[in-house]
């Protein structure tokens, strides 16, 4: 029989039996309308993902000084790597604050509390300064920049407000910006001029102005009141939404460093380093240098070293596996919508064995009863699938209620569409082939 | 034997019932020539469906060998059987087996689809034969909506589409009122009358005189 009059008995056949069609297929609308969610929700984890590390530089290394650490020799790493917590014990006097890389002598690692029997010292709290930054920038090999930055929160008034609000406060150096992939929205961001003079002038971030001035061009230009002393907004930023780590742009108030530390925080600061690796493959080495090279400078100090790379990475490794886990729910769904396909079409096969009976009495082959079959629990899949998609599309405004990334893409209908017919298909084979090896005169003579 | 269109020699067929193997056709020599009208009369459980199914290439011969239109049916393979029944044999059967959910022109033209067709050519050829059964304005109707009569029309014309070289009719008339069975064995004088060769199946001895040769089978054996 030809391929065209097959399909018009098919669609013959299905027509008369919209009904039975629809209940047919509800497996695979559930099946479909999971699949193409899954993947809407899996690749808008991705870009939530990757819009909270926009902010973070692939090659950017932190170091912070952890002084409620005590002794010992400790590698943390959370979510699969990228945190080093470096203590060097007993090695002597170090090189104390502004020590740089002369340090002092006795450095490196000497193991004293090993050998010690098992003796713990206290860690000993250093602030880190720019000159350990500059430190770093000369003495480790490998590095592109180096910036320290320090967060506090302090009262804010001015603008539209009514009252004093606390805000963070971010002291930061000139190239802060670029190494963060900061953008501005208006005005420019600190300059060195402005650190090295202390000059009184601030950066907003987008949420920071908004609230304050009412809109960013309100807040260029204009003056917020931070722990009393007036400091002019410079610019303001871009929004960048949530962030992975580090201080929220949106929400912080950017200072100068040295402004910061004069007018508002004093020396009682836990400044970060920012290294940039130049090469991102060798972000482990750096991370190794810059370990050595502060144990030189402070052989009692605890270091948190942490990579935005490694972060990055488990970040997308959870994010994939929570993908994972909900695709393998998706093929669950299928398979049960597959049998439930298989099951109504042995039924209907069953109903129908008369009418294969007299295809066969007829003249109808093997090849054409299976051919009609499969094209049936074919063409229910595609009207499962097609029902799937739009059950989907009806259903993503309130997944996005529940704060759910969807982002949903034809890439996706399609696949759930393929991945319904492909189910259809597969499991309506045996029901087909077991019409069309139906022996004539059984089938015939069924009532 | 040029002119035979149906030759069975040596037919046996049985069913098992449990272990025990229950003989349904013994030994059955038969033969059908070109054109000929012949009835196989019989009581119920005497053989003559499983004979009608054997001659139909419905089911298979436990041995013997049959040819039918010259052509060796013992040694062909099933799919080989359908382009058979699809092209040398037209089944009307009692209780009509017409597919309820198409209409009578969609019964009707099934096979010519099969051998190729497309339904527009399929209609074009079958527009004669539905003239000649009077069914020129139930085309469109379902099965449902159709008497006993028209149905059988329907399957006789489904039969007859295909110019297949037997005309099979099992108990023809066994589910019509009087009036139409006797117009249906008016039509099968009138289509053996054109040429067409037929055999029919009945256990009424009434319907079986319409034709011109009759064969009796008890107990699975033929007495002419």
């Amino acid at each position: 029989m030809r391929l065209s009059e097959i399909l018009r008995l098919v669609w013959l056949n299905l027509s008369q039996n919209k009904f039975k069609v629809i209940l047919t297929s509800i497996g695979i609308v559930v099946g479909s309308a999971t699949i193409m969610l899954v993947l809407a929700i899996g690749t808008g984890g991705k870009e939530e993902v990757a819009e909270q590390f926009k902010n973070l530089n692939a090659g950017a290394i932190d170091i912070s000084c952890d002084s409620s650490d005590s002794g010992g020799f400790s590698f943390e790493m959370p979510g699969g790597g990228g945190s080093v917590t470096v203590t060097n014990m007993g090695g002597g006097p170090g090189g104390g604050s502004g020590g740089g890389m002369s340090g002092g002598p006795g450095g490196g690692m000497d193991f004293g509390g090993f050998f010690g029997f098992g003796q713990e010292e206290e860690s000993e709290a250093v602030t880190l300064t720019s000159e350990d930054c500059d430190d770093l920038a000369t003495f480790v090999s490998g590095i592109s920049a180096t910036t320290i930055s320090y967060s506090t929160t302090a009262s804010v008034e001015g603008g539209n407000m009514t009252s004093a609000s606390y805000y963070t406060i971010a002291g930061v150096e000139d190239n802060y910006a670029v190494i963060n992939n900061l953008e501005m929205a208006i005005g420019d961001f600190l300059t060195e001029e402005n650190n090295e003079s202390k000059e009184k002038v601030c950066v907003l971030g987008a949420t920071v102005a908004k609230e304050i001035f009412g809109s960013a061009y309100d807040a260029y230009d204009g003056i917020v009141y931070i722990d009393g002393r007036p400091y002019i907004v410079s610019g303001v930023l871009s929004e960048m939404g949530t962030v992975a780590s580090g201080i929220s742009p949106d929400t912080a108030i950017y200072v100068p460093y040295e402004t910061g530390i004069k007018y508002i925080t004093g020396t009682n600061i836990s400044p970060t380093i920012t290294v940039i690796a130049e090469d991102v493959n060798q972000v482990d080495t750096v991370m190794t240098d810059v370990e050595s090279a502060l144990k030189e400078s402070y052989p009692n100090t605890t270091f948190t070293i942490s990579d935005a790379g490694s972060k990055m990475e488990a970040a997308s490794a959870s994010n994939e596996t929570l993908t994972l886990l909900l695709i393998s729910m998706a093929v669950i769904v299928f398979i049960v919508g597959g049998i439930g396909i298989m099951n109504v079409l042995f039924v209907s096969i069953k109903e129908r064995t008369n009418e294969i009976g007299i295809l066969k009495a007829l003249g109808c082959s093997r090849k054409d009863i299976l051919l009609e079959f499969l094209l049936e629990a074919s063409f229910t899949s595609l009207v499962g699938a097609v029902l799937g998609v739009l059950v989907a599309l009806g259903i993503t405004p309130l997944v996005q209620l529940f704060n759910v990334r969807v982002s949903l893409s034809v890439q996706g209908a399609v696949l759930s569409l393929l991945f319904g017919v492909f189910t259809g298909s597969i499991f309506g084979f045996y029901p087909a082939y077991k019409a069309s090896r139906l022996i004539p005169v059984e089938a015939l003579n069924q009532e | 034997m040029e002119n035979a269109m149906i030759t069975m020699k040596n037919i046996n067929k049985g069913y098992m019932l449990g272990e025990e193997r229950l003989p349904i056709l013994k030994d059955i020599n038969f033969q059908v020539n070109k054109g000929e009208y012949v009835a196989i009369l019989g009581p119920s459980g005497s053989g003559k469906t499983t004979l009608m199914n054997m001659i139909g290439c419905m089911d298979v011969m436990d041995s013997g060998e049959y040819y039918l239109d010259g052509m060796a049916i013992h040694e062909t393979k099933e799919d080989d059987l359908t382009m058979v029944r699809n092209q040398k044999i037209g089944f009307i059967f009692q209780n009509y087996q017409l597919i309820p959910t198409y209409n009578v022109m969609q019964n009707i033209i099934m096979p010519l689809l099969m051998r190729g067709m497309t339904h527009e050519e399929a209609e074009e050829k079958c527009k004669n034969t539905i003239k000649l059964l009077g069914l020129d304005h139930r085309i469109g109707h379902k099965p449902n909506e159709l008497s006993g009569g028209q149905k059988q029309r329907v399957s006789i014309a489904r039969a007859l589409v295909g110019q297949p070289a037997i005309l099979l009719a099992d108990e023809p008339t066994g589910a019509l009122d009087q009036t139409s069975g006797k117009e249906v064995l008016k039509l099968f004088r009138e289509l053996n009358d054109m040429g067409n060769t037929i055999v029919m199946i009945t256990h009424d001895l009434g319907v079986a005189q319409s034709a011109k040769q009759i064969v009796r089978i008890v107990d699975g054996q033929l007495q002419e």
